[in-house]
């Protein structure tokens, strides 16, 4: 497993994703796929932490602010491990079972249940404190949406971790661009956002996100405070039949999963 | 802030000594001193603030290194407490009861009472304390936003005594608290008190005419009041401080309601969803079948200025106000039995 290049997991993520999107509810799909490449770079490579002790004292942390990505979350979280993935194909959504539409701290890997957003930055920023005050070692990595900057509380908790220079905290912006009711430039754009992020004291950068060696490289960068990357992507990414129209939320049919399966290099019977 | 003396007695060994050699200390002081001290015998311990510390915090002094002032922005120290929490924190979180219930109702919701989180959520300016401040300072819903939500365990202190050791209690308490203190109010009940816990209520006073259910710092004080007021009158009343507000210690509710003939409920709090509410919500639900007078705010916000105390009075809420709604509620027949002198109504 450990020799899995990180593009195949991403591949292998993505086709969990799609499989989800097949199921009787469907998923938040256009964002699952955009943030695939993330989380890889951060599970495969980037943070420090182990599947067989989720809740370790000692690991770094991931909080996926953009919560409705759960979907993505989730098939991160069997790829690494976390995980069995045919439990949660089976257990999505149904009835009885944690793997909620939305991100349930019930499952392992995860520390806070997300969804209603703006609260995942306010979060991280207090388990970095904690565990500075603590002087342990743990890094805070958290992954909010574009559209997600628009909730104000965002901003209140940058404006925290600046102030208090949480090195142990970056922020990754999941730019993809859309939103539940449209292209987040038409709604309430987030024009300018690294400068902002810049602004606000975060030493920032701007990869495409859909590029893993870039990725990791970018958030490898040390710094003496919080850090944020500004990563630019595709809702539906990787999956080509998605392309230019990534949809927020798709139930998908038995057709739509063959095809999606197809274009990601799974031959079904 | 007054300082407390120096050298005296030691707050957590001796509480009652201390609060004697610091008399002129409000709730919301002793908290800060009360918090202050058990923090040196806890290292988890945090306080956060959102810029409402007032300066010269004793926490603040004591453990510089454990105090943070995350500025204004209630809603994010809400979260933030909660992520500490998951370091392992135990974190107090204070703010004003409009701003800690309200402005970041969604934090307490989905981090402190959704996740569980071991946060002490430390609000004062409870009810009308901000008094002419105006509305936007006073807090006349939290305990019933408060009290809704699953998992919350909501506590208002009687008097200085009481919150020391519900700080106490609070240190050591895991999961989410809201407690409730007023503003400026100094109160020392001085009775003898069983040790406090979370969810038992206390019996300050025994009676069989009216029960008198209390909460908080200014609903047990009129509730002692009014039943000074009326022994004078030959009607007795039974007084039980319900600090706990959520759970709701029903136990001591049924009792009350057994061995009285009516039951008053009083609190600095709207008559909707607050003490008043939860307390029909259990009579109804255990068939106890007796009636009860919600004594509080009428469901109307009050943009009048004036004094606390004057605000309390506009809105019924003082002994003498009490004691008077309790002779015309007393069932007719205890009512003729009194002296017709000092009969009303």
């Amino acid at each position: 497993m450990a020799q899995v290049p990180l593009e195949e997991r991403a591949r292998r993520i993505r086709r969990t994703i799609v499989r989800l999107a097949a199921t009787s509810t469907g998923c938040h799909l256009g964002g699952s796929l955009s943030v695939v490449d993330i989380l890889v770079a951060l599970l495969g490579r980037v943070m420090k932490v182990d599947p067989s002790a989720p809740r370790a004292e000692v690991r770094d942390h991931l909080i996926l602010s953009k919560g409705h990505a759960a979907a993505g979350l989730y098939a991160a979280l069997a790829e690494f491990g976390f995980i069995d993935v045919e439990e949660l194909v089976r257990g999505y959504n149904a009835e009885g079972s944690h793997l909620t539409g939305h991100v349930s701290a019930k499952v392992p890997g995860v520390d806070f249940p997300t969804g209603s957003l703006g609260h995942g930055l306010g979060l991280g920023v207090g388990l970095a404190l904690g565990h500075r005050m603590r002087q342990r070692p743990n890094r805070v990595y958290v992954v909010c949406g574009d559209g997600e900057m628009g909730e104000g509380s965002n901003w209140e908790a940058l404006q925290i971790a600046a102030h208090h220079r949480l090195q142990n905290l970056t922020v990754i912006v999941d730019r993809n661009g859309g939103q539940n009711d449209g292209p987040t430039e038409s709604i309430l754009s987030q024009k300018a956002l690294g400068e902002r992020l810049r602004a606000f004291g975060l030493q920032t950068a701007e990869v495409d996100g859909h590029d893993l060696n870039a990725l990791c490289t970018a958030l490898e960068v040390p710094g003496d405070g919080p850090r944020a990357l500004v990563a630019n992507t595709q809702k539906g990414a990787g999956v080509p039949m998605l392309r230019g129209k990534g949809p927020h939320y798709a139930v998908f049919s038995a057709d739509h999963l063959k095809r999606a399966l197809a274009s990601l290099g799974e031959v079904t019977p | 802030m007054t300082a407390p003396a120096q050298g005296g007695a030691d707050l957590a060994v001796a509480p009652e000594a201390w609060l004697k050699e610091n008399p002129t200390l409000s709730n919301r002081q002793v908290f800060r001193h009360a918090l202050a001290r058990f923090a040196d015998d806890d290292t988890r311990v945090v306080l956060l603030e959102a810029d409402l510390a007032g300066g010269g915090d004793a926490f603040e002094a004591r453990h510089p290194d454990r105090f943070l002032n995350l500025g204004i922005c209630e809603a994010t120290m809400i979260d933030a407490a909660c992520g500490m929490a998951a370091a392992g924190q135990v974190v107090f979180a204070h703010t004003f009861a409009a701003f800690g219930a309200m402005r970041a109702c969604e934090q307490v919701r989905l981090g402190m009472a959704y996740g569980r989180a071991n946060v002490k959520l430390v609000c004062d300016y409870g009810g009308l304390s901000g008094a002419f401040f105006g509305p936007t300072h006073h807090a006349i819903e939290d305990l019933a936003i408060l009290r809704s939500m699953p998992g919350m365990t909501v506590v208002s202190p009687a008097d200085a005594l009481e919150t020391v050791q519900a700080i106490r209690a609070l240190v050591d308490f895991e999961g989410p608290v809201y407690l409730r203190l007023g503003r400026n109010r100094v109160s020392r009940l001085d009775l003898p008190r069983p040790d406090f816990q979370i969810g038992r209520a206390v019996c300050l006073r025994e009676g069989d005419d009216v029960g008198l259910v209390a909460h908080g710092e200014v609903g047990v004080c009129v509730a002692m009041e009014a039943a000074t007021l009326l022994e004078a009158q030959g009607v007795s009343a039974r007084v039980l401080n319900m600090h706990t507000l959520k759970p709701l210690d029903e136990a001591a509710l049924q009792e009350t309601v057994e061995r009285t003939q009516l039951l008053f409920t009083v609190e600095e709090h709207s008559i909707v969803g607050g003490l008043g509410g939860a307390v029909c919500e259990s009579v109804c639900a255990l068939g106890l079948g007796a009636r009860v007078v919600r004594v509080g705010i009428q469901d109307r916000y009050d943009s009048t200025a004036g004094s606390h105390e004057e605000l309390l009075k506009r809105h019924g809420i003082d002994g003498a106000s009490l004691a008077e709604q309790i002779l015309h509620a007393l069932p007719r027949p205890r009512r003729a039995a009194l002296k017709p002198a000092l009969r009303r109504g």
